[in-house]
């Protein structure tokens, strides 16, 4: 019983259920999560368990609650979850707690008995067998499985812990006698803070001209840098850049670009040009809402530079969007010149009157600006003056034209009537013949009509057919094209998530691999195995020394029915031949007596130590019971049930008083 | 780790035996190396005579790509297989590969310690001076009688004191609660470095 109970024990600390103390020794061993599984419930309770907790006999009714409910936790956290793992003070909350448990072991499929006497009166055997039954339950594989997500973590902290370690071990060393590695280690001065620099990065692709400069006058990105310290930066910065624009783009194109059924380049112009709509709209709101026919706004020149530049670098490809900051530097850019004219202007005006003073100055300017305003106004009333005239004379322009081209229709209609009236002129002097002529002529233009329908309808159809044919295909191939553009992008999503998952494994490979290393090499598997042989070697053994009790016993079986026959035989013989002699001989006859006494008194004998040892076999069977009897602790159980019986008598009478008092 | 797919086709390129020969790819690799490692050596030789015949576009695109995937792989303190995997990719062959391999390995450290260098951190410091000054009377208090310690922190000055170092005045209580965060600090170290 004591190797199974090691092995129970073993197998709940490794679990992490159960005894902190007992925990404590192969505590990094536990798997990370079920190290967090066991503290989840409560800060690591502090049991005043010994240390030496070696068998289940020792086992606390707290202990073996505790176990249970985590292995239960273990095994289907659902049916665990709703358990406390600690013990209520209350009775009834014990009870109900145990028998919550029991319930939960007959679900999980618990043959033998159980209720919450085997939790709160426990019996040894019992819950031996209760957690053996919940060991054998204990998910093994999930125990690897789960330890995947922890292990990159603890990978993690168990490489910042030995980086700690390593550099808690270096001695100080003075400045000025360290490697380059010490100095970054323990000084300052050779860190330089992160400076990047843009880096055109030359390309066999594009115009001519920026092929041959990328060829000839391009220096080398590492070359780029005003300083040399800026390379790495540099490039990784542009690199982090460009990976992350790639994104951008595959997450777009996955999103929308395969919706559009358009090829990449097309997406990304049509793409351009959307933007560049949304864009104009928004300027033109933005715009202050000036008069119509106002001078053009200052800004738009820009504007329809900025927009020219913009489509134009549109065709540059995916990575020449997203550069709105680019954009607005352009646009400030733009804006500069025109400022830096005015300014000038300003100043050639200034420069001549800079000679007088400055009131006098002053005082012409702002006789000059009264002037000024003054014909600005006068010129602006005049401008709308002239505009209200242009106006009218516009209105009574398209007056005059519309006019004309009534005249103009009328003048047709006129003329055509002329026409038919002369026409009829014409031919009224030989009306009969003339009058036939126009007949047959009217009946040979229908014949004709009816002809062209007919030669119409023949054409007609097929084409209509025709038409019906292709716009079904089209609509075929449209639902076609959809289905592959769903089939792309699950075929997308497939490879992009096996490439994911290819590269977790790999990831988990190597960290195993490098775990399997730092891992002892004398596992506790070959111990066990060991253990298990040498376990089956004493009960191999046990069973032969058993075998040959049997059959000394069956020999000495044998051997007593042997002497029992063989005395039995010879007392017979003894018997006749003495009985024979004993009618003629006195002292024969007194032999015989004797005889017959001995053969009494023998058989006697042999029954008082058959009895003798039938009576000492049931004392032993009688010990065995007391020993289980006393094993099940019957009368502290008892004891216990009790004075739980009194507590629980207490608290419903704690109840009722609380529940009368108001 | 992660190549993005200027420097791929630069390395596809690379490893195209038609295009660069053997001599040339050391050459070239070698010449990344030295251009990202030597802050000194800002003129990079890419007119090395077995260079001569490549297109020099083609030969800054790779120049760029290798000096990228090298500084990546230090960033991502990349171990050989890594490095093998991703070169594969790129279509090398093995003998390239193992070429980049030992290469990067000879230079691995300077490599790290040029990537370490980046940034900031704070003050080093190396050593404490300290005082006690005792107060008797101000000019607003008749009688004080308080003790202050006046500690300076020395701090590792390299490059021409830019850093002037750090003195303050505390009372005991806030120098004994300074005592015992450092010693926490400390202890909070050596639990780190045990697990």
């Amino acid at each position: 019983m004591e190797e199974v109970d090691k092995i129970l024990i073993h197998s709940l600390r490794l679990s992490g259920t159960g005894r902190p103390p007992a925990v404590a020794a192969p505590w990094h061993r536990v798997p990370a999560h079920l190290g967090a599984l066991s503290d989840g419930g409560s800060p690591a309770p502090p049991r005043q368990v010994p240390e030496e907790v070696q068998s289940l006999r020792e086992f606390t009714t707290e202990l073996i609650v505790e176990s249970v409910v985590r292995c239960l936790r273990v095994i289907h956290p659902s049916l665990g979850a709703s358990l406390g793992h600690v013990l209520p003070p209350g009775m009834s909350a014990r009870f109900r707690i145990g028998t919550s448990l029991a319930q939960a072991c007959q679900e999980l499929g618990y043959q033998g008995e159980v209720g919450y006497q085997t939790f709160l009166y426990s019996n040894e055997p019992e819950i031996r067998r209760l957690l053996l039954f919940l060991v054998e339950k204990l998910p093994r594989d999930d125990a690897e499985d789960a330890r995947q997500p922890a292990g990159k973590s603890a990978g993690l902290l168990r490489a910042i812990a030995a980086k700690i370690k390593e550099q808690l071990g270096t001695p100080w060393v003075p400045p000025a006698c360290r490697t380059p590695r010490l100095q970054l280690l323990q000084g300052t001065c050779l860190l330089k803070p992160f400076h990047a620099h843009p880096l055109v990065l030359p390309r066999d692709s594009g115009p001519v001209e920026r092929r041959e400069f990328f060829g000839g006058f391009l220096p080398p990105v590492s070359a780029q840098p005003p300083r040399p310290g800026a390379v790495a930066p540099s490039l990784l910065e542009r690199h982090a850049g460009d990976l992350g624009a790639q994104h951008d783009w595959e997450a777009d194109w996955q999103s929308q670009g395969l919706a559009s059924r358009l090829p990449p380049k097309e997406y990304v112009q049509w793409k351009h040009q959307r933007l560049r709509h949304r864009l104009l709209d928004q300027l033109r709101q933005a715009a202050p809402p000036h008069g119509a026919a106002g001078p053009p706004q200052p800004g738009a020149p820009d504007l329809a530079q900025m927009l020219g530049l913009l489509s134009a670098g549109g065709t540059g490809g995916a990575l020449a969007k997203g550069s709105r900051f680019s954009r607005a530097q352009r646009l400030a850019h733009e804006q500069d010149p025109q400022e830096l004219v005015g300014q000038m202007q300003a100043a050639v005006e200034t420069l001549p009157s800079s000679k007088t003073s400055e009131q006098e100055e002053l005082v012409r300017q702002a006789e000059e600006l009264a002037g000024l305003q003054g014909e600005l106004r006068r010129l602006e009333a005049e401008m709308e003056a002239v505009g209200g005239e242009v106006k009218v004379l516009e209105l009574s322009l398209s007056q005059a034209a519309a006019g004309l081209c009534q005249q103009q229709l009328a003048l047709g209609g006129r003329e055509r009537t002329l026409r038919v009236q002369r026409r009829a002129l014409e031919l009224l002097p030989e009306a009969g013949r003339n009058l036939a002529a126009l007949q047959l002529l009217v009946e040979g233009s229908a014949q004709r009509l009816v002809h062209l329908a007919a030669q119409w309808e023949t054409r007609r159809g097929p084409l209509v057919d025709q038409y019906r044919h292709l716009r079904a295909a089209r609509h075929s191939r449209q639902l076609e094209s959809t289905r592959r553009v769903a089939e792309i992008q699950a075929l997308h999503e497939c490879g992009r998530s096996a490439a994911a998952e290819a590269r977790r494994k790999e990831e988990l490979c190597r960290q195993l691999l490098t775990e399997l290393e730092v891992l002892p090499k004398d596992v506790s598997r070959a111990a066990y195995t060991q253990r298990i042989l040498e376990i089956v070697g004493n009960i191999r053994k046990q069973k032969e020394e058993i075998t040959k009790i049997l059959s000394d016993t069956r020999a000495l079986q044998k051997e007593i029915n042997g002497l029992t026959g063989k005395l039995d035989r010879t007392f017979a013989v003894t018997d006749e031949l003495v009985f024979k002699d004993a009618k003629r001989d006195e002292s024969v006859r007194k032999a015989y007596k004797y005889l017959a006494a001995l053969h009494e008194n023998c058989s006697q004998l042999i029954q008082t130590i058959e009895d003798a040892g039938a009576i000492q076999r049931e004392i032993r069977d009688l010990e065995e019971q007391i020993e289980s009897e006393g094993a099940k602790k019957t009368l502290a159980n008892l004891e216990r049930i009790l004075s739980d019986y009194r507590a629980l008598r207490q608290e419903n009478a704690v109840l009722l008083g609380r529940s009368r008092d108001p | 780790m992660e190549l993005s797919e200027y420097v791929q086709s630069g390395l596809q390129i690379l490893a195209d035996s038609g295009c660069f020969s053997p001599s040339a790819y050391t050459v070239l690799l070698q010449t990344a190396f030295q251009s990202l490692l030597n802050a000194q050596a800002d003129q990079v030789a890419l007119d090395h005579p077995v260079l001569k015949h490549i297109d020099p576009t083609v030969l800054k695109h790779c120049h760029a790509a290798v000096a990228t995937c090298i500084l990546e792989a230090g960033k991502h303190k990349a171990d050989k297989s890594t490095i093998s995997t991703y070169l594969e990719d790129c279509k090398f062959d093995r003998e390239r590969i193992e070429q980049f391999c030992t290469e990067y390995q000879k230079n691995k450290d300077t490599l790290e310690i040029i990537l370490g260098s980046i940034g900031r951190c704070p003050l080093h410091i190396t050593d404490v001076s300290w005082r006690l000054e005792y107060q008797i009377k101000t000019n607003q208090l008749h009688k004080t009688y308080r003790p202050a310690y006046l500690v300076t922190l020395n701090v590792e000055n390299s490059d021409s004191r830019s850093h002037p170092d750090v003195s303050f005045s505390c009372t005991m209580e806030q120098l004994q609660d300074l005592v015992g965060k450092l010693k926490d600090a400390a202890k909070s170290l050596e639990r780190a470095s045990q697990m």
